[in-house]
């Protein structure tokens, strides 16, 4: 059987809330989280709470010059794992991120099925991504805090949380409903 | 033009104003963020009000997109705009509320002309006597001292300087590197701490840019003093003489158990970043690793070990020695000598409160000083 590919490039010419120019800045913050750890080819663990599957992970090796580019681990972390979420989503589910919306931090991607794609945001889902260089605790520890937060808090949207483990290799996704 | 195509627009600007940031252009982030702000403001104008959802969405966006173009005017008149209305669902009244604090913190930075360095810890004590917002005085006053004794201990190893065993930090470092206190969000009780950018960081050009990550330097030593093995601290701080100190600086951090039991820190910019805990049990933790820290000198002392449990009643470091006295009982103050490794931020807090002293007995009765730690 073939193991699927995550599907890490081109990313904005499907997921249309992503521009190309970010996509791209995702794809190279990924390669350079996935390159402390890893030589490529690499299969990864793609999980959520119902079903699990192998997807083999393929990426340049970043030069100096991208290395130099995400010196800054937090930042890498973060875009890299915007870009093996967003990848992870439309392969797992088949959702694309349609809209970003700011946050007072960041800004949200919201995703939703090729085909129901509508003008407005009231069917979406949000996206609540995290990424982390550490162990396979870690991973679980972040996926469950995201879930907790949506369902104590008041801040809630039907939103699909995912967690990449970079050194692990492991993307760990659970859906979780709002409440408001 | 409807929601949609303002929306659209709005994305294409913020995207563009996120890579401009990432190329280190703030100036053209900024104007690219206000022309996503004007975009989704127009879009807010285009929607149906039942599309609840959409609708507080898109209000947290525009006022965050004012916020990222540093407008912060238009970002207060867009949250009070919209909270004014019956319209907003409880998560959007919720981060509506969370953007205006952040507006308000920036609008007092800003007229104070502060600058800050990167990051904030955010400091929390639970259990015990505290509660949610509130905390005993005494207990706090000490936390924000300790917390900032590991802060400037951080800076001077950042700085290369020689280990400071008495005294307070040079005039210099302390005008340069003014540790603040700031209002955090509550929770069981919560204080927020930043660095102050130093006013001549010229003075320190050698050090950069190190010394622009203390923030993230002191989460690291914290984390590492908190670990259970400390070869981690070793490659963090490979220093021993500072090593052990903050060691011993984690150590009175940590609860006993007795007043709270527990205290998190973790960075306040940094929410995906996993709090640093410390329990009654890391406490212990860190006291065995103390004691296996033996000097040569003390292995070949084959001495009886006390422990002296009392106040913290005076102390000379100049002279070498400390006096603990026993309040509500008939025994009589005792004085400790050979405080040498003693260090001044580590047991000044310390004076007037209850601590556990290690000592070691001599055969003519004289009392030597090994370690010392806070009771309470």
């Amino acid at each position: 059987m073939t193991i699927p590919l995550l599907p890490l490039n081109d990313l904005a010419e499907r997921h249309h809330g992503l521009t190309p120019a970010l996509a791209e800045s995702y794809l190279e913050a990924a390669r350079v989280c996935l390159d402390w750890h890893h030589e490529p080819p690499q299969e990864f663990t793609l999980k959520n709470r119902a079903s699990e599957q192998q997807v083999l992970v393929e990426w340049e090796p970043p030069d100096e010059l991208c290395q130099g580019a995400w010196a800054n681990k937090d930042d890498a972390t973060r875009d890299g794992a915007y870009a093996c979420a967003l990848a992870a989503t439309e392969l797992s589910l088949g959702l694309l991120a349609v809209r970003r919306a700011e946050t007072r931090t960041g800004a949200d991607y919201y995703v939703a099925p090729i085909d129901r794609q509508t003008g407005d945001l009231e069917n979406c889902l949000r996206l609540e991504v995290s990424g982390t260089s550490l162990d396979t605790y870690e991973v679980h520890r972040r996926l469950m805090a995201k879930v907790r937060q949506a369902k104590e808090g008041k801040s809630n949207l039907p939103a699909l949380a995912i967690v990449v483990g970079f050194q692990v290799k492991l993307i760990s996704m659970q859906s979780v409903e709002g409440t408001s | 033009m409807s929601w949609t195509i303002h929306h659209s627009k709005s994305e294409e600007y913020a995207s563009q104003a996120e890579v401009a940031l990432k190329q280190g252009d703030a100036e053209r982030a900024a104007k690219l963020y206000q022309s996503a702000a004007e975009e989704e403001g127009t879009a807010l104008t285009k929607l149906d009000t039942s599309k609840v959802r959409t609708l507080g969405i898109t209000t947290i966006s525009a006022a965050s997109l004012w916020f990222k173009a540093h407008n912060l005017r238009q970002a207060e008149r867009v949250a009070f705009q919209w909270l004014a209305t019956d319209f907003l669902p409880d998560f959007a009244i919720d981060q509506l509320q969370t953007i205006l604090q952040s507006i308000w913190n920036e609008k007092i930075y800003r007229q104070s002309g502060i600058e800050f360095m990167k990051g904030e810890v955010l400091v929390s004590v639970g259990g015990g006597e505290v509660v949610t917002g509130g905390a005993p005085l005494h207990l706090i006053l000490r936390k924000v001292d300790e917390v900032r004794s590991f802060f400037y201990r951080t800076i001077e190893m950042l700085l290369n300087l020689p280990f400071r065993r008495h005294g307070s930090p040079s005039s210099d470092i302390q005008e340069q590197f003014r540790p603040w206190l700031l209002q955090a969000p509550p929770g069981s009780y919560q204080f927020a701490v930043r660095v102050q950018k130093p006013a001549q960081m010229s003075l320190f050009r050698e050090a950069t840019p190190e010394v622009e990550e203390i923030t993230r330097k002191f989460l690291k030593i914290v984390e590492d003093a908190a670990k259970e093995t400390h070869e981690d601290l070793e490659s963090t701080v490979p220093n021993p003489e500072y090593r052990e100190t903050f060691l011993k600086l984690s150590r009175n951090l940590a609860p006993t158990g007795k007043s709270f039991d527990r205290l998190e820190i973790k960075s306040a910019t940094d929410m995906e970043a996993r709090p640093i805990v410390f329990s009654p049990t890391s406490r212990q933790a860190i006291s065995k690793t103390l004691r296996e820290i033996k000097r040569p000198s003390e292995e070949k002392m084959q001495l009886e070990e006390e422990q002296v449990s009392g106040v913290l009643r005076a102390l000379h470091l100049d002279q070498d020695w400390l006096e603990v006295s026993f309040p509500g009982t008939d025994r009589e103050n005792i004085r400790i000598s050979h405080t040498g490794d003693v260090i001044d931020d580590l047991v000044g807090p310390m004076v007037n409160h209850r601590v556990i002293v290690d000592v070691a007995l001599r055969p003519d009765g004289k009392r030597l000083f090994r370690d010392i730690q806070s009771e309470e």
